[in-house]
């Protein structure tokens, strides 16, 4: 086995070993290793002309392309670390990322220009890669034409393990987003366990499903790089597309599927699955949140040749529990457990004070490990409040990362998965803290008082919906409502219904009591 | 209203939802984040409900439903017969 430090080095290692080797697939485009090593060492060359330098923040703001690839590992090499920006994300909200990290260059193409045109009046950017000189973008911009001109050998650096390798932003309670960094360490220590643990090999058609700013994606391209496997990148509208979708996976003959349950729900529910073959997929794996049971019971019903694997881990940890979900009993459904620890994880339940439980009780999951995250970008607070330090062995203390799952630990050794202490949820697979969508809420003047809650849906994720009480005198609609937070946050964060009330229903001590929000809302959406 | 026009409308006021002034009927609305995995259910269930017509699974995709011309073609083919 190599010695890997670096998140990049398997692409190095198989652009020696197998440089013909299709290492990315796009449509009808594809890299070799060899191209993708020498694009992006390119790039590296070109980031480090500019003065990026070891430690630097680069932005990644496109739909996803055959260069993104190039855009990871040329950043990578230049020694910066990427910050993948959501492509549909309001611009308002990129401008936050881009001045809270200090991004000076992005990599972008085309369809972003729009946006880019505001988003640089927001912030302090110098420049943009990826586009020709644009008279309507006020910042020097560079083309891959050129950038593909310059030296493909990687520039001479030395990096270590625990350099930054990219940050990636979710949704913080304070009401704006908080940076998760990663390190070269921590990403590749994921990276390496997935490998052994799901046999990854260069025979592998890995698909890409996720988004870059979403943490699934690590898998999709660093996994895959570190076993000379194919990444195949999912073209964005066919992701939207159930039929489309699993057509997709027929035609690319993808090996290895990953994504959140609600993807695979639509294709069992929408994708005429037995028209297709897809007798090359060996393992779904899934993560994000729960699949509730039934669905996955008729999946592995349908596709009995395929191994189905459960991850969970908050991104701040990567993947710190795993499941090999075995057949499934027709008479019960029971939510599936998250699984045992990783192998390089370790894992201890804890009461609210912090006191270690013995096992089967219910308690709040820590975690210790490699594949832990350096901390918030520039929040020591919140880094502080995620982590605590613990004795370890009796003479030191070490970092665990604080998940805020409620987790118990069944009699068969897999823990299951009870809920969240704090007012974080899921929908569709992504992270929303509801007290960011309320403090947007509350940042219109004339909402005075504003509730946010998830309502489960059949698909077993959740809505979003929102309640408000006006100022005295106030008129608004909900579309005034809707208008006011697409400016201020991620689309998947939106409530699907904003009520204007008069009053709440309150507990006895007068806050206001979202869990009869809630109900009421169940029983509207039943009847 | 001519189908084309009322799957514009319905596009730029339930599914992009102030996030987009205009849109052009060329735009790739799939592509560019205009119709998300769950705007296309609500968009197949509006048009099953105002043109009366079952929209088959495998009918959903992306030749069909990628721009709001392709899906006022795809509506006018299936709505004559």
């Amino acid at each position: 086995m190599k010695y890997r430090y670096l998140l990049h080095h398997g692409v190095f290692e198989n652009a020696e070993s197998a440089p013909s080797q299709v290492a990315i697939r796009y449509m009808r485009e594809e890299l070799t290793y060899q191209q993708l090593a020498e694009k992006s060492a390119q790039l590296a060359n070109y980031l480090q002309k500019a003065g990026v330098g070891r430690g630097d923040r680069v932005g990644i703001y496109m739909n996803k392309n055959i260069y993104s690839a190039v855009a990871i590992y040329g950043i990578l090499i230049a020694g910066a670390a990427y910050v993948p920006l959501d492509p549909f994300a309001p611009t308002e909200r990129l401008s936050f990322v881009i001045n809270d990290c200090g991004i000076k260059f992005i990599i972008t193409n085309e369809s972003k220009s729009e946006q880019l045109s505001e988003i640089i009046k927001q912030t302090q950017l110098s420049g943009l890669i990826g586009i020709q000189n644009n008279p309507e973008i006020k910042i020097p911009a560079t083309s891959w034409e050129k950038i593909f001109t310059l030296p493909s050998s990687p520039p001479l650096l030395s990096l270590v393990e625990q350099d930054l390798a990219y940050i990636l932003y979710t949704s913080g309670s304070t009401g704006t987003p908080k940076g998760i960094m990663h390190t070269h360490r921590s990403g590749l220590s994921f990276a390496e366990w997935a490998v052994q643990t799901y046999q990854v090999n260069s025979t592998d058609r890995i698909s890409n499903h996720a988004p870059l700013h979403f943490d699934l994606s690590t898998f999709d391209f660093f996994a895959s790089s570190i076993a000379g496997a194919t990444t195949i990148i999912i073209p964005e509208g066919i992701t939207k597309l159930p039929a489309s979708m699993a057509k997709w996976i027929q035609d690319e003959k993808i090996t290895i599927w990953y994504s959140v349950p609600f993807a695979l729900i639509q294709m069992l529910e929408r994708g005429n699955l037995e028209s297709k073959d897809l007798s090359s997929l060996r393992w779904i794996l899934f993560a994000g949140e729960p699949f509730p049971t039934k669905h996955l019971r008729t999946l592995m019903n349908k596709l009995p040749w395929v191994k189905f694997s459960n991850l969970y881990g908050p991104t701040e940890t990567n993947v710190c529990t795993y499941y090999h979900v075995p057949l499934l009993p027709p008479d019960s459904d029971e939510p599936i457990p998250i699984g045992i620890a990783c192998e390089n994880i370790e894992d201890i339940v804890v009461d609210s004070n912090g006191n270690q439980l013995p096992e089967g009780e219910i308690g709040e999951l820590l975690i210790r490990g490699g594949t832990v995250m350096k901390g918030y970008w520039g929040r020591p607070d919140l880094t502080e409040k995620g982590f605590c330090r613990r004795p370890v062995f009796g003479y030191c203390e070490d970092i665990f990362y604080r998940t805020g799952d409620l987790v118990q630990k069944l009699p068969d050794g897999n823990y299951k998965f009870l809920g969240r202490k704090d007012r974080q949820i899921k929908t569709r697979g992504y992270r929303v803290e509801l007290d960011e969508v309320e403090a947007a809420l509350l940042s219109h003047p004339t909402v005075h008082e504003a509730a946010a809650y998830p309502v489960p849906d059949v698909e077993g994720s959740n809505l979003i919906e929102a309640a408000v009480i006006l100022v005295e005198g106030g008129n608004l609609s909900e579309d005034d409502l809707i208008k006011h937070l697409s400016g201020r946050l991620p689309n998947y964060a939106i409530p699907a219904k904003i009520i204007i009330s008069d009053d709440f229903p309150r507990t006895s001590t007068g806050k206001i009591n979202r869990r009869e929000l809630q109900e009421i809302a169940l029983t509207r959406n039943k009847s | 209203m001519e189908t084309k026009a009322v799957i514009h409308k319905f596009i730029l006021d339930e599914l992009a939802k102030g996030r987009k002034k205009n849109i052009s009927e060329d735009e790739d609305l799939l592509g560019e984040g205009i119709i998300d995995s769950l705007g296309i259910l609500q968009l197949v269930a509006f048009i099953e409900e105002k043109f009366n017509y079952t929209v088959p699974d495998e009918d959903v995709v992306i030749e069909n439903f990628m721009s709001v011309n392709a899906i006022s073609n795809y509506l006018d083919q299936k709505l004559v017969k």
